[in-house]
């Protein structure tokens, strides 16, 4: 027995050596802990956050968006020939696929194409409304819509996948070819890409729980840490000395939903006494990270189509229950308030219950799973429910979450709400309009952006925050060449 | 023995029926899933028909048999890779996960056992059941970050977290075995403290061998029974994927893969995962009853 001991603690000693060596050869990857890896990196499948994110680096689009969200070429410049027809013809910039070959108008034809006839995409039917695509010659092409659609360069931001390989039926989920910035090398648990410029190589790994990435953030395991953390966390982040924390303002709408096939949220009053019961500015002040801004409608001011004129519905709970008793209503109110199992929204949502209830509310919070929360929204089965907007360009959304005709399946007009001045207002694109109708009647209840922020390593330099948290930031990022003499330990 | 063997085929068929059915049954719909809210009805019924969804259920189940059979357990919703892919990643991150914790909880746990049951009543019996009591009592996903802080931060001799590299492993395996070590303590302690005041331990010693082959080689054994079914026990729990300590450690395993699976509605992975981890539970159940007639000659010879 006492033998084997002796050998146990010789193998882990032994262990730890090898373990010390391999730690000295010098890691000169930029590494990421994020939250959630992406699903896949064929961008015809991808629908989640990270997946569109990392894809925006491998793969270049038709069309990108400018600082006040209007379609701006990216590869392509357009005109339209007619409200039916719109011609691209591609430039000379991000012409090169990883694999060599050259981008022409072919492989934009084919990308479409493939995802129109695709049975199992989740955007088939985004592009449903193309007719026929005709490549006229090597740099342009013509797209063919069924119906009008002023709107339609802003909905290219696919990215280009080689035609060839499509033919081929070519796995892209698991080994993309593009022709973005970066490209993709290996993805064996780690997500590893590398950048065409310089060769600078960027890891990407997955760590669920926040405490840990950012454990590993500050014993240098990691190089930087982006979004998805409790505000608590950033602060210590920021009283670390090897760490620097960036902060910006975001466009990430935060709102309540109502639903209106409920008896007492048809009511105008109450819906305008809840927006008079939540104090927004201490939860910000006070739970949310720095740099949240107060919001009132789904596009941000900054937004061409946004509306910067809304004001606020101050926080006032005498006037709520003021307004609760117009109403008729006997207080307290009970409603019942969906949210998902997230630490942080359950908190948000207990800081709601207290504010509320002085205003004559009662709220129950129920936290459930993601599934379950997802479906019973989707299903109209609620109340109130919070979510948020992400990574919204384009006023079409107005026409997915509120016009009578998005209902859930058909779209995303989850609360069930029918206005048809806000129908009209939504046809003739007049999204000014549209955005004050909606903060008057308040379908949703609007709280807040959330701030953008990333925690870096000092070493790491020149990272760009976006608004919407995209990764875009990695095209330029740089490693300092000077590294702290002992990685690994650092004071608490 | 052959009796024995042959009863695991109606426990295994009936697991198999049973995780299809509660997938198949569950509320939800997977080609909502793979198509998003907003595809036009054909385009579901389409992908419904392609998948054999619309097939009545004994179909789907016959094919589900068929398929299995040949080591098919499907593909993923989400990444479309054949599940059994996965399955092989991540088998053998948590075996090794749980072996690991098992060696960490005997090594611990036994001598602690030991050394409590001999000096009975006295300060080392207090100090180890003190230990082992605070030790049960703390939840993995508080002692993880915290072994993280001790190891990882102020002494960093360990990383935080991963798989990157050999060490990785021994803080998940230290949160794991140190709970279980301090349950084998407490059932060491009790069963040895049992067997040192039978006949045969007196007789060893009247015999005149030494007090350590006493312990060890007589009494030890005798007592061995009860801690090898708890070990037995809670090794089927540590290879069905210790979930949480797993998240926590960003550990690849069983366990990960089928909450991820559960958040994201992936249903023939969350299928493919609890048959897996059904049929471990089966698998250890059976090596521990048969290891049980190894250990105990009256088991043996009662048929």
């Amino acid at each position: 027995m006492a033998r084997l001991a002796v050998l146990a603690t010789i193998a882990v000693a032994m262990l730890v050596l090898l373990d010390a060596c391999s730690r000295t050869g010098s890691h000169d990857d930029i590494r990421s802990a994020v939250s959630q890896l992406p699903q896949t990196l064929d961008p015809r499948y991808a629908t989640d956050a990270a997946s569109a994110r990392v894809n925006r680096l491998l793969y270049r689009s038709l069309v990108d968006f400018d600082e006040h969200y209007m379609p701006k070429a990216a590869i392509a410049s357009w005109r339209v020939l007619s409200p039916r027809l719109f011609r691209f013809t591609l430039g000379s910039e991000g012409r090169h696929f990883h694999d060599g070959r050259y981008l022409t108008a072919e492989d934009v034809a084919a990308t479409y194409q493939s995802v129109k006839e695709l049975p199992d995409s989740p955007h088939a039917a985004e592009f449903a409304n193309i007719n026929k695509i005709e490549v006229r010659d090597e740099n342009t092409l013509d797209f063919f819509l069924q119906d009008a659609d002023s709107n339609f360069p802003s909905r290219l931001v696919l990215g280009i996948l080689p035609a060839e390989l499509i033919a081929r039926q070519h796995d892209f989920s698991q080994e993309p070819v593009g022709s973005g910035p970066l490209k993709f090398v290996s993805w064996h648990r780690e997500l590893k890409l590398e950048r065409l410029d310089d060769h600078q190589r960027f890891s990407f790994e997955e760590i669920r729980d926040p405490t840990v990435r950012v454990l590993k953030l500050v014993r240098g395991e990691t190089d930087m840490l982006q979004g998805d953390l409790p505000p608590e966390l950033v602060n210590y982040l920021k009283k670390q000395p090897v760490i620097n924390v960036i902060e910006s303002t975001g466009t990430n709408f935060a709102y309540l939903g109502l639903n209106f096939a409920d008896p007492q949220l048809q009511n105008p009053l109450v819906r305008q006494a809840l927006a008079h019961a939540i104090d927004r500015e201490a939860i910000i002040k006070h739970a949310l990270v720095g740099s949240s801004r107060l919001a009132e409608t789904i596009l941000p001011p900054e937004h061409w189509a946004g509306n910067p004129d809304l004001a606020a519905h101050a926080y006032n709970p005498v006037a709520a229950r003021e307004l609760l008793k117009q109403a008729g209503i006997k207080l307290p109110l009970k409603l019942v308030y969906k949210t998902s199992t997230d630490a942080q929204r359950v908190r948000l949502a207990t800081m709601m219950q207290a504010q509320m209830q002085q205003a004559g509310f009662e709220l129950e919070i129920r936290s459930l799973d993601w599934g379950t929360f997802f479906e019973d929204i989707k299903r109209g089965n609620f109340q109130l429910y919070g979510l948020m907007w992400v990574g919204i360009k384009t006023p079409e959304i107005y026409h997915q979450a509120f016009h009578s005709t998005s209902i859930p399946p058909m779209g995303a007009n989850r609360g069930r709400y029918v206005d048809r001045q806000v129908d009209e207002l939504i046809t003739v694109s007049d999204w000014k309009n549209v955005a004050s109708r909606l903060h008057e009647q308040l379908p949703y209840i609007p709280l807040w952006y959330e701030g953008q922020f990333v925690a870096v390593r000092k070493h790491i330099v020149g990272y760009v925050l976006q608004p919407d948290g995209n990764w875009d930031g990695l095209a330029k990022v740089k490693r300092n060449k000077f590294k702290s003499v002992f990685p690994g330990r650092n004071a608490l | 023995m052959i009796k024995r063997l042959l009863a695991v085929v109606p426990v295994v068929f009936g697991v198999v029926l049973l995780t299809f059915l509660l997938v198949h049954l569950v509320p939800g719909d997977p080609v909502e899933v793979m198509l998003g809210e907003s595809s036009p009805m054909a385009d579901r019924a389409k992908l419904r028909a392609e998948l054999g969804l619309d097939q009545p259920l004994p179909v789907q189940f016959g094919q589900y048999l068929k398929a299995l059979a040949q080591g098919d357990f499907g593909r993923s919703i989400h990444t479309r890779k054949p599940i059994a892919q996965s399955l092989k990643e991540r088998i053998p991150a948590t075996a090794s996960l749980a072996l690991v914790s098992l060696l960490i909880a005997v090594m611990i746990g036994l001598p602690l056992g030991i050394v409590a049951a001999l000096r009975a009543g006295r300060w080392p019996d207090s100090l180890a059941t003190i230990l082992s009591l605070s030790l049960s009592a703390m939840p993995h996903f508080w002692l993880g970050p915290l072994l993280m802080l001790m190891f990882g931060l102020w002494l960093g001799l360990l990383p935080v977290s991963g798989m990157g590299n050999s060490l990785s492993i021994l803080l998940p395996a230290m949160t794991l075995g140190l709970g279980l070590a301090a349950i084998l303590t407490r059932m060491t302690r009790a069963s040895l403290l049992e067997v040192l005041h039978e006949d045969f331990v007196r007789t060893a010693r009247a015999k005149g061998i030494e007090e350590q082959q006493v312990i060890l080689r007589h009494a030890l054994r005798a007592a061995l029974l009860p801690i090898v079914t708890v070990l037995g026990l809670q090794l089927g729990g540590l290879l069905a994927g210790a979930v949480i300590t797993e998240t926590v450690f960003s550990w690849e395993g069983v366990g990960r893969l089928l909450v991820e699976s559960i958040e994201k509605r992936d249903y023939p992975v969350t299928q493919a995962c609890v048959l897996v981890i059904a049929l471990t539970y089966v698998m250890v159940n059976l090596m521990t009853d048969l290891l049980y007639s190894r250990l105990d000659p009256r088991i043996r010879f009662a048929k």
